[in-house]
């Protein structure tokens, strides 16, 4: 590694707070137009209909059925639309939990995967591990919490 | 109708993006105090030994660190810069990468989950554990001549 020598200041404290603006930005961006679909759908009979497809599935984790929706959005999209979703399906604490461990080893696929790729890694083992090390510890949070 | 979701969806994504500013901002100024001040080389340097226990050479371990705590793509960048300095071998690129895929951006990650009301501490022992037990069997079965192509450059 290049070891520039770095020092703090002023700037340092700017940086981070317009990363930290960024990261809010982006977050916004995508938690509103979510959080207003998923509560569209919340008066709509389209959600209860989604839950009851998946409450048997859900249902392995301690997740109601709607809960796949934050899974979907998670892997399919990145995790800030998981957060859309979470934070408009009125969950309660143990559920966001099992879900943000869920996602945490598995989501932004699409994305993160081509990284990985591009490392060296192949794409489906990589899918994969991911995939599996997310519903074991659905599973076991499920269990143990 | 229309009005009442729209309120709906809008008083709840304030509210929640509020806690987020709350927990992210100092998160994120925290964070770019310990890459100014050299924190995170040192704690790099530092936990960088560790993956040893993978077989990996020390010079891994840097990359991994900072994907852990910052996030993948910047640990990308970090990778393919320290793969061309150090040269590290193909099964320690193919392992730390595996750990990063399973469990990278703690920090933010962390702040963010557990502005939304979920279980920090909890998420982030598990993750590490997990990752690092993950990792330590992928050690024992991906041997040094690896049969797997590069894809691209590195």
């Amino acid at each position: 590694m290049n070891k520039t020598a770095k020092t703090l200041s002023i700037n340092t404290l700017k940086r981070g707070l317009i990363s930290g603006i960024n990261v809010t930005w982006e977050l916004a961006k995508i938690v509103v137009p979510i959080s207003f679909i998923v509560t569209f759908l919340k008066h709509t009979p389209i959600l209860n209909i989604i839950s009851e497809v998946f409450a048997p599935l859900m249902s392995m984790f301690g997740l109601p059925g709607k809960a796949a929706i934050a899974l979907v959005l998670g892997n399919f999209v990145n995790l800030y639309a998981a957060i859309g979703a979470i934070v408009s399906l009125s969950l309660s604490v143990r559920e966001i939990t099992i879900l943000a461990i869920m996602l945490s080893f598995c989501h932004s696929l699409p994305v993160e995967t081509a990284l990985a790729k591009k490392i060296g890694l192949s794409a489906i083992k990589v899918i994969a591990v991911r995939c599996s090390l997310a519903i074991i510890a659905g599973l076991a949070f499920n269990l143990f919490l | 109708m229309l009005t009442i979701i729209l309120k709906e969806a809008l008083l709840g994504s304030f509210s929640s993006i509020k806690n987020i500013i709350m927990i992210v901002i100092p998160i994120m100024i925290a964070m770019e105090i310990l890459k100014d001040s050299g924190i995170f080389e040192k704690i790099a340097d530092l936990f960088s030994p560790l993956v040893k226990i993978f077989g990996m050479k020390k010079e891994s371990g840097f990359p991994l660190v900072i994907g852990i705590l910052i996030g993948i793509s910047y640990g990308a960048g970090v990778i393919f810069e320290t793969a061309k300095q150090e040269n590290l071998p193909e099964r320690d690129l193919y392992l730390l990468t595996y750990f990063l895929v399973a469990c990278h951006a703690i920090i933010e990650d962390t702040a963010i989950f557990t502005a939304i009301g979920a279980n920090g501490a909890l998420l982030l022992i598990t993750r590490l554990f997990v990752a690092s037990l993950f990792t330590f069997l992928a050690s024992r079965i991906i041997k040094d001549k690896n049969k797997i192509k590069m894809s691209a450059e590195v």
